[in-house]
């Protein structure tokens, strides 16, 4: 956390902020964002897997190389500004005769993946907030 | 405050001693301006006290990192505190962000806890010092 | 609602609706020899199947939520499936005809069974996602501890 000394006032208006504003805890909350978001999107195509005609959901596939760039140019704004969204995915085939895009295997294999990535960011945040605390108090 | 600034302090009009007041207005010397005094004499009297330079250079001090950081940490318990209640109604905030608030927010409030620690425990020791 | 399991919307509507068509399959099956209806008329029985359909989410209530595209699973309706009666030749039956003939319902066992394996399949993949919803959710709720 490169952080300056305190030489102007404005140093100390950014003391709190200052703290939680490491590049990859802020790209882990974002992460976290998503994964909740992807979990309801499986959460739908296993739902619809018999209904006919259904397209599978996915979360928007702009959004991984965004928070890529935006990770790369270590830039908080940017990162902020990254907004993932749901949408049909384009790439799935439907390998019934009634439309339906769903696949079970790779949905259930998606959904634990997902359930994988999710505990990933949530460890990430909970050791930088220990690592905070145990700055702060000298104590775990 | 060095003795010089305290000549200094003197001519501001505010910091006289209140024991003036009793003098009549007919007994008192008329105010002179400054300017004219100035003119008479340059350079002999020292400059009035600018009231507003005095306040700027408190300000920037550390009462204002102090104030800076107590509104801050109470800005974020109050974010948190407004996530719990929109979770608990049911609202458009998820889980996850209730709780990273929480947990920033409480971080926040043990930075300037342990700050105030600090504080009076640098407070004490000055105080333990023989004069 | 307090949102604490995601998509738990959708799952719970998609297990109630496999239920009804488990349900349906069920019925199917123990009417497969039924030669009358409920009212006692030569009427053989009918083969039952739900229609699925897409119900969008309550829309007010998670506006702003992550994944409010997401859909819910309803039973549209249950409708009876127009099939032609299967004449079996059974001239000792009670309902049979001048010619020895019983109109039976023409219900296909293996195509009952793959139904409800099917339906059962996707049971137990939404039973999956509730437990995985609701792992990711004690997770959360452990963020910051130690």
């Amino acid at each position: 956390m490169a952080q300056p000394l305190l030489n102007k006032p404005s140093d100390i208006t950014a003391m709190i902020e200052g703290l939680f504003n490491q590049t990859n805890y802020v790209a882990a909350k974002k992460m976290l964002d998503v994964t909740a978001m992807r979990h309801e999107a499986i959460a739908s195509n296993l739902a619809h897997l018999e209904t006919p005609n259904y397209k599978r959901l996915d979360v928007a596939p702009n959004f991984a190389t965004e928070l890529q760039q935006a990770v790369a140019a270590r830039s908080l704004d940017q990162i902020q500004s990254v907004s993932p969204r749901l949408a049909i995915d384009t790439t799935a085939v439907a390998s019934r005769k009634d439309g339906n895009t769903v696949q079970l295997e790779s949905e259930l294999l998606k959904l634990n993946k997902n359930f994988m990535e999710h505990q990933l960011e949530t460890q990430l945040i909970t050791g930088t907030m220990l690592k905070l605390r145990l700055a702060i108090t000298g104590r775990s | 405050m060095n003795p010089l600034s305290a000549l200094r302090a003197l001519a501001h009009p505010a910091l006289r001693a209140e024991a003036m007041q009793p003098v009549t207005e007919k007994a008192a010397p008329k105010a002179i301006p400054f300017s004219e005094l100035e003119k008479l004499s340059p350079g002999i009297l020292p400059m009035p006290i600018d009231s507003n330079r005095v306040n700027a250079a408190a300000a920037t001090g550390f009462e204002k990192a102090a104030t800076d950081l107590v509104s801050q940490v109470a800005a974020k318990q109050a974010a948190a505190g407004e996530s719990v209640s929109q979770l608990l109604g049911g609202q458009n905030v998820s889980l996850h962000q209730t709780m990273i608030a929480t947990e920033e927010a409480s971080i926040s409030f043990q930075l300037m806890v342990e700050v105030r620690n600090k504080l009076l425990e640098a407070y004490q020791e000055l105080m333990r010092m023989q004069v | 609602m307090i949102n604490i399991l995601n998509g738990i919307d959708s799952t719970s509507s998609a297990l109630n609706a496999e239920r009804i068509r488990m349900e349906v399959v069920s019925q199917n099956i123990a009417n497969v020899n039924s030669t009358r209806g409920p009212d006692g008329k030569l009427k053989p029985y009918q083969r039952q199947q739900v229609v699925f359909e897409t119900a969008l989410k309550d829309q007010l209530k998670g506006a702003g939520l992550p994944g409010s595209e997401a859909s819910t699973v309803r039973v549209a309706r249950i409708e009876s499936a127009r099939r032609q009666p299967r004449m079996v030749y059974m001239p000792g039956h009670a309902d049979a005809d001048a010619n020895g003939m019983v109109a039976m319902p023409n219900i296909n066992i293996h195509e009952e069974m793959v139904d409800l394996m099917s339906a059962s399949r996707a049971y137990e993949a939404n039973l999956n996602v509730v437990k995985t919803a609701r792992g990711m959710a004690l997770q959360t709720l452990a963020i910051g501890k130690r």
